[in-house]
């Protein structure tokens, strides 16, 4: 019989020839995005009390991704030396590791957080020990407020 | 005329517990595999390994952002310039290429070339464990779900005797009940 062999390289051959399509593809996080504003990174950092606990969306390069859960990406902001991260629940979302270095579109509740002394010191240690740096307890000198996006979907552009 | 056999409720169960059980086999080891893999996600990446390179370049301080990706290009010996560039402050650049970044400190001239890989086969056995697929792959995972049903309610059934679940059966399921009873009680009192 020789069909088999034939029917085989066919697949063998639409598969490698969709690769690329697949590749190339958007790929969606979660709820995906689009109900939200869109706003400038730096609308947010600049004023960030208009914003707090309201749904928005941004967009930028992902310029770093947690390496060990996926369960956080840092969205470069349109000013530089600004990024914000957009967080999501451990295992409700993972970002992988080849989203580093893409576009990406980000949804969720931008929101503000204010660590003690105590867990400020344990944030940094987490980060230091995730980065493989040396964790120096004095660069932690007392309560920390930042903000991030509490998110709900994302969709990065491959 | 031959004579009618009885029907055994326990034959069928044991037949349809074997071959159920050849079905599920390879997608339990998987799962298993898997599952402890991503079981200790806290204390390592499942999914990849990071191969890391350090570099040293002399040091310098960049007015913008295109040039310091042109600098760093040129002392690394990078092979063209990157996608895209990112400066967290005047000095920290990041470049990113097709796969893999450099991460530079410009002002102590110190880079890190860091490369992702995919783990060897558990990469995979992640994906269909964790049903990344989505579409589809959630029926079969669905399927294999009530088939690992059917063998855990089906297996304490298949003997008669001293090791079934009459003899010290009842013990054994007893115990496999019992540890995960205890963390939940411990997981309310704490």
């Amino acid at each position: 019989m020789t069909s088999s062999p034939r029917i085989a390289a066919s697949l063998v051959l639409v598969l490698l020839l969709a690769t690329p399509l697949v590749l190339a593809a958007d790929k969606v996080f979660g709820e995906g995005v689009g109900k939200a504003p869109l706003v400038k990174v730096s609308e947010l950092l600049e004023h960030p009390e208009k914003w707090v606990d309201k749904p928005v969306r941004v967009e930028g390069l992902v310029t770093g991704v947690c390496k060990k859960r996926g369960c956080w990406m840092e969205i470069a902001g349109d000013k530089e030396f600004q990024s914000i991260r957009f967080k999501v629940q451990d295992g409700v979302m993972v970002f992988p590791a080849e989203v580093v270095g893409h576009r990406a579109e980000v949804e969720g509740t931008f929101v503000k957080v204010v660590l003690s002394k105590e867990q400020a010191l344990a944030r940094a240690k987490h980060h230091a020990e995730e980065h493989g740096e040396e964790f120096d307890p004095s660069s932690v000198e007392g309560p920390v407020t930042f903000y991030m996006i509490r998110g709900t979907g994302a969709v990065v552009h491959f | 005329m031959a004579a009618r056999r009885p029907f055994r409720f326990r034959k069928l169960l044991r037949d349809l517990h074997r071959d159920v059980g050849y079905l599920a086999a390879f997608l339990v080891v998987a799962y298993a595999i898997s599952g402890i893999a991503v079981n200790h996600v806290a204390d390592w990446n499942p999914n990849y390994r990071f191969e890391v390179e350090e570099r040293t370049f002399p040091p310098f301080t960049p007015a913008s952002r295109e040039e310091a990706a042109a600098r760093l290009v040129e002392l690394l010996d990078l092979p063209g310039p990157p996608r895209e560039v990112f400066r967290s402050t005047p000095t920290d650049v990041r470049l990113f290429y097709e796969g893999w970044t450099v991460t530079a400190d410009t002002a102590a001239g110190h880079a890190v070339v860091e490369r992702p890989h995919e783990r060897f086969v558990l990469y995979d056995l992640n994906w269909l464990h964790l049903n990344k697929g989505k579409g589809a792959w959630t029926w079969v995972a669905d399927l294999f779900a009530l088939a690992l049903l059917f063998l855990g309610l089906s297996g304490p059934f298949l003997l008669k005797g001293k090791h079934g679940l009459a003899g010290r059966g009842k013990w054994l399921v007893l115990a496999g009940v019992l540890v995960p009873l205890l963390f939940l009680a411990l997981r309310r009192l704490g």
